[in-house]
């Protein structure tokens, strides 16, 4: 049965394919745009998770190890400023992690600190839209839509790409599909509403609801059928489909309170100043486990002009066990081997001071961390100079980070492409390198 | 010397920069920018220390340094206190004054010093006058067609010959009713009811059908729905968004300044005119000269990030928006793009940015926000607005009439001032003074917020006065100097204001503009000039995207080489030679569209030109389109009953609270009125970062962006709206109610073909009435408490709602 054979048997008026039975329509050959394709070589990520830091934490207080500046500071008449906190070995490699990271410091030998990280604009909206699409010039597919464009996705009664609590800034920019079909945008669920706004019909039951769909179906398919052709309206009787079998599957995903009392504790929800981003993390490990392939949480307040100190403390102690949390469950359920784990701003900060006790935007040099499938553990990669700020040597631009995002997902990023406006398109537009020295 | 030389003519050495960077650089920002740097106003003693140039050649005293001979530089000699002494706060710590010994023995090697002069231009505009885009549309020779029976008029013929070029066919003619529902919601953006169905069917004049086009053309709703397409270009929106989204609480009035304007058919090129310059043309009544002042807020509507710490970057920022927004909507071109460098695909080199750049350099913003203020609270002031002359004293609110209440408000606003401009202490009381000045600066700061919140609390209780309009006016006129790589600390030479050089014609004269005026009255008048390349051709694509689905340029606001080729230039130009001819009139060019043959086509699939052109590109038929969120929203609002088709007084947004970031503030801000209004969409307030939900999912443009074409999406969400959303629920059982009153006699069978009628102005066929009334009985039947009638239809009709046909117009 082919695609337009199924479309058509969806209005036969013999009985439509009853609603139960549509889980198994993939088995008939029905072709979703989100259904699982094979990769250009085999994958060491199935899927991945993206704490982005909205705001651009300082990497001198965080994960870039840099005692020099310390030295440097004091002799620069007031014009640098030392970090602000103890670095300690951690683990069995060693790694340097700040002491704001108590609990993420005991992952620290499965943490892959890129310390190189550089990016085009010190501005947090350009940076932050071009973190998320590569450019911030044009309106571009998001990562996450472009991973779901050569991956598909897993789990059919839900969108392939979920972003949680997404930053304002860059808005739906940042998980959007631009010249991608819509079926690749990122669908935004917000913690604070507990839901997916109308995810379920006030007034029937789904059984009720059924025969409704049933007849706009009906409609559309006479509609189709007058058409003889038309992929978009194709497109609105699919997404009903799926609006159908996502309004059953997601509550029970998103049910975060079922988890074990033992589980929620391990993510910091019994903890005023963890609850909120553990909620976050928690979710995303459901979201993992039932086949969403993209998984974006963010987490804010990383812009620290003045009173670094104190601001950063207070940040760093919201997300420093969710995310020890997050990574010991991943482990736990064998799921961290096939996880990728990316964390990191839209850039860093400088090395200078700034208001007193500040640090002003650095897009020169700043830090990320991967961890999970396929990179190395415990190991820093690049470092940026003590005392200016800019990356110097294992230098990873964020085209840099993509590339090696979408080949640890099994994606080669110069065949990734999209035929659009006379052009092909990718991700990494004319860019990117592959940083095959961390892989694992 | 060696070292001299190599200052002048080679590069630094990596080593010397990084010496520059780590003991210099950050001396000189510690202790010397503040006075010599490129942010200070002017520079002390006319002497800036950010680039190696402006150090060699000095200040008044003659150079800064003398490179390799730090006895002889006058730096130095500053630093060592011998004479003058520099810094005046104290004298450098004698190890900072070795090393700057140091790094002028070396040759005083700058950052700054290399790749950053100011380099001519090697774009050939008069090259790039060839481009197509660029020469003045000429009107075309009506082309010989094969099939000459099929229209006489220029637009098919355009049309066809190119299908005939290719063995296509023209679509068949759409029938009527599909005819009546796309004239209707192409030109007034709501559905035809089942009178207008049953008039239009019943009337077999030869000329009914443009008898109903003149009709839609007159009727009100023609403004509300071309002016919704004119605010997409103009990022329309009643917040500043970004950082700190304060509201904009009169942005409604440029907004209906739109819908007029279309609605009185006003002619192109002066609407252009009046939003770039409308408050320095002639006017002879109060109420023109408030009109025209209005569209100007065209220019104030951006987006700006009010928080941004650096003035000169703020106003640049500012600046480069309104190079934006101009060069887009009405030029059809990304000006914006030479602010770091020339254009990296078209003609337009960075000088010609920097000569727009300096119109709008000489023009202030009125939009009734300020940059960060030192309360960082205050950030919403009225006297950043225009004020209208032609409001009379009654129509102000009400505490304006009483003395005391008025004398209040002055206070509270001469207090906010106070605090605003840093005058803080005046404002507190004598006892708390000598407290305050002990103060930290953090506790400061913080009292000073304190203060300043309660005030504003207490002036947003004051309803604004009703005589004030967002618009712009003239500043200082000056030229705008480059920016070396878009840095306002590197400043390369002045450019003469001006306009876009490629697409003027060379010895123009006219526009010459005096040394105190902005020029914004000089561009105002050379974009609507009758022979400007782009500004009649730009709008007559916008007028063919909103009929066709798709421009002859496809990409709207871009004709420039990353934009898309026109498919049919020819035509193109017709249409602008047209437009000019017929005195920029709107309203004649839809009206000349509508009534050709080729916009009168069926959506028919006919596969041998499908085969040649799946994408239509040749326009042998109509393109099927979906609605726009505002047309679905008024077409549910109208079937219910429910639609109120009057302008609401101004916004919701008027009554909003002006003092607090929007988001923080509960209550007004956060609610979805387009839930909680009737009136027609084009009135439900923009708010930036805070749209309807309902504007969210059916692809409502981002405010902030030009957007001439909105983006198209098929997602579960909006299947999820329809069917499970508050809103459509309830305007299906508001429709279901009104079926079941109007004809209380009526047959199951009458009812469906009335409802089919309401939704998609069509006959139900027979099978679809069976279909229905058999879903009818399905519901009926349900097991349990079974649905009553009401509920019943209800459901009915949603069904009808969420149908691919009633979200398409074919």
């Amino acid at each position: 049965m082919n695609r337009r054979q199924l479309l058509q048997s969806l209005g036969s008026g013999l009985g439509y394919l009853a609603f139960a039975g549509m889980a198994s329509a993939a088995k008939q050959g029905y072709q979703s745009p989100l259904a699982p394709r094979a990769a250009h070589f085999p994958a060491r990520a199935k899927r991945v998770i993206f704490l982005f830091m909205q705001g651009a934490p300082s990497q001198h207080e965080t994960f870039d190890y840099n005692p020099e500046l310390k030295a440097a500071a004091e002799k620069s008449n007031g014009a640098l400023i030392a970090p602000a906190f103890a670095f300690k070995p951690s683990g069995q490699s060693g790694l340097p992690v700040s002491e704001l990271f108590p609990n993420l410091a005991s992952h620290a030998d499965d943490l892959c600190l890129l310390n190189g990280m550089h990016t085009d604009s010190p501005a947090h909206p350009q940076a932050t839209i071009q973190m998320h699409t590569g450019s911030f010039n044009f309106v571009r597919p998001s990562m996450g839509a472009w991973v779901v464009y050569g991956l598909g996705t897993e789990n059919q009664n839900l969108p392939g790409f979920i972003t949680v609590n997404p930053a304002a800034l860059g808005g739906a920019t940042n998980y959007g599909s631009a010249f991608l079909p819509a079926s690749y945008q990122g669908t935004p669920y917000f913690t604070r509403t507990g839901k997916l706004p109308n995810i379920s019909n006030p007034e029937m039951a789904p059984e009720q609801q059924r025969k409704q769909i049933d007849l706009i179906q009906s409609m559309n398919q006479d509609y189709l059928s007058r058409a003889k052709q038309d992929a978009e309206v194709e497109g609105i009787i699919e997404s009903y489909e799926m609006a159908f079998r996502m309004q059953s599957a997601v509550p029970g995903i998103l049910d975060w309170k079922s988890e074990p009392a033992e589980t929620r504790k391990l993510y910091g929800l019994d903890n005023r100043v963890t609850q909120g981003f553990g909620t976050q993390c928690l979710l995303a490990r459901r979201l993992a486990e039932s086949g969403v392939r993209f998984i974006e949480v963010s987490h804010g307040n990383w812009d620290h002009h003045n009173a670094l100190r104190q601001r950063i403390t207070q940040t760093s102690a919201e997300i420093d066990k969710p995310i020890a949390g997050l990574l010991a469950d991943l482990k736990a359920r064998g799921m961290l081997q096939d996880t990728l784990v990316v964390w990191g701003g839209e850039f860093g900060r400088t090395t200078n001071g700034q208001n007193g006790d500040g640090r002003n935007h650095n897009n020169r040099g700043f830090t990320m961390w991967m961890a999970g499938a396929g990179v190395k553990g415990g190991m820093r990669y690049g470092a940026c100079d003590p005392v200016s700020g800019s990356a110097v040597s294992g230098k990873v631009h964020l085209h840099d980070l993509h590339a090696t995002i979408l080949h640890l997902m099994g994606l080669d990023h110069t065949r990734l492409t999209y035929r659009y406006g006379g052009r092909d398109f990718r991700l990494t537009d004319v860019h990117g390198n592959v940083v095959k020295e961390i892989l694992g | 010397m060696a070292f001299a030389a190599q200052a002048q003519t080679g590069r630094p050495t990596p080593e010397q920069l990084e010496f520059f960077e780590t003991r210099i650089r950050p001396v000189l920002a510690k202790n010397c920018y503040s006075c010599h740097g490129a942010n200070s106003k002017s520079a002390a003693g006319g002497l800036f220390l950010t680039t190696q140039a402006a150090l060699l050649q000095g200040g008044q005293s003659g150079p800064a340094v003398s490179p390799g001979k730090p006895d002889e530089s006058l730096l130095i000699k500053a630093v060592r206190y011998e004479g003058r002494r520099m810094p005046p706060a104290g004298k450098l710590p004698e190890a900072v004054i070795a090393d700057l010994e140091k790094w002028v023995a070396m040759g005083a090697p700058h950052a700054r010093e290399s790749g950053t002069a100011w380099t001519e231009s090697s774009i050939d505009v008069a090259k790039g006058r060839q481009t197509w885009a660029f020469q003045t549309p000429r009107l075309p020779a009506s082309p010989a067609v094969k099939n000459g029976k099929w229209s006489k008029e220029i637009i098919d013929r355009l049309l066809l010959a190119k299908m005939e070029a290719k063995r296509l066919t023209p679509a068949p003619d759409a029938d009527k009713a599909t005819l009546l529902r796309r004239v209707s919601f192409d030109l007034t953006g709501l559905p035809p009811t089942p009178a207008d169905l049953q008039a239009f069917l019943n009337d077999k004049r030869p000329d009914a059908y443009a008898r109903l086009v003149d009709r839609l053309l007159a009727s009100e709703r023609f403004g509300e729905r071309w002016g919704r397409h004119w605010l997409d270009v103009a990022r329309y929106a009643e917040s500043v968004g970004r950082g700190r989204n304060y509201v904009m609480p009169v942005a409604w009035r440029y907004r209906d300044w739109v819908i007029d304007a279309f609605n009185q058919d006003k002619p192109y090129n002066q609407f252009v005119m009046e939003q770039i310059a409308g408050d320095l043309l002639a006017s002879t009544s109060d109420k023109q000269r408030d009109q025209q002042l209005i569209a100007t807020a065209f220019l104030s509507l951006g987006s700006h990030d009010l928080i941004e710490q650096n003035p000169q970057m703020f106003r640049m920022d500012v600046i480069d928006e309104q190079i934006h927004a101009t060069s887009k909507a009405f030029l059809g071109l990304t000006v914006g793009c030479a602010r770091c460098h020339d254009h990296k695909f078209d003609p337009i080199p960075t000088a010609d940015y920097y000569a727009m750049a300096g119109i709008f350099q000489s023009t202030e913003m009125l939009s009734g926000l300020q940059r960060r203020p030192r309360d960082n609270v205050s950030y919403f002031n009225m006297d950043l607005l225009a004020r209208l002359k032609s409001v009379p004293a009654e129509d102000q609110p009400a505490w304006m009439a009483d003395p005391l209440k008025v004398e209040e408000f002055n206070k509270l606003l001469a207090q906010i001032n106070d605090a605003r401009n840093g005058r803080f202490l005046a404002m507190v009381p004598v006892k708390q003074r000598k407290q305050m000045l002990n103060a930290t600066p953090q506790q400061r700061q913080q009292k000073i917020r304190q203060t300043v919140t309660q005030l504003l609390v207490q002036l947003d209780r004051y309803e604004l006065p009703h005589d004030l309009a967002m618009a712009v006016r003239e500043g200082r006129a000056a030229d705008s100097r480059i920016h070396i790589k878009g840095d306002p600390k590197q400043l390369g030479p002045s450019m003469p204001r001006g306009f876009v050089q490629v697409a003027s014609t060379p010895g123009q004269t006219g526009f010459e503009i005096r040394p105190n005026e902005s020029g914004r009255l000089q561009l105002a008048r050379w974009l609507a000039r009758d022979d400007h390349p782009l500004t009649a051709r730009v709008m007559v694509n916008r007028i063919w995207h909103h009929l066709f689905g798709r421009g002859i340029v496809a990409t709207v606001d871009n004709f420039g080489k990353m934009g898309e080729a026109p498919t049919h230039p020819e035509l193109l130009d017709y249409l602008a030679v047209r437009f000019v001819k017929q005195g920029w009139s709107t309203k004649k060019m839809v009206r000349e569209i509508v009534l050709s043959r080729a916009y009168r086509m069926s959506t028919a699939h006919l596969e041998r030109n499908h085969n040649v052109d799946p994408d239509n590109n040749l326009f042998w038929r109509q393109n099927r389109r979906r609605l726009e969120v505002e047309a679905l929203r008024d077409s549910l609002l109208q079937i219910a009953g429910k639609l109120d088709l009057s302008r609401p007084q101004g916004s919701p947004v008027f009554g909003f609270r002006r003092g607090f970031d929007i988001g923080r503030g509960a209550g007004a801000q956060m609610k979805d009125y387009s839930v909680s209004m009737n009136t027609r969409s084009v009135y439900v307030p923009v708010v930036r970062n805070f749209l309807p939900a309902m504007y969210e999912v059916f692809d409502f443009p981002e405010p902030s962006e030009v957007k001439g074409r909105r983006e198209v999406t098929t997602v579960p969400t909006q299947a999820l709206f329809l069917v499970n959303s508050t809103f459509a629920i309830q305007q299906s059982k508001r429709a279901a109610e009104q079926l079941l009153a109007g004809n209380a006699g009526a047959s199951g069978r009458e009812r469906v073909q009335r409802a089919y009628r309401e939704v998609l102005a069509r006959e139900a066929r027979a099978d679809e009435i069976e279909k229905s009334l058999q879903f009818l009985d399905a519901i009926r039947s349900e097991a349990g408490a079974a649905p009553d009638e009401k509920t019943a239809w209800a459901r009915f009709y949603q069904a009808l709602f969420a149908s691919a046909e009633f979200r398409y117009r074919s």
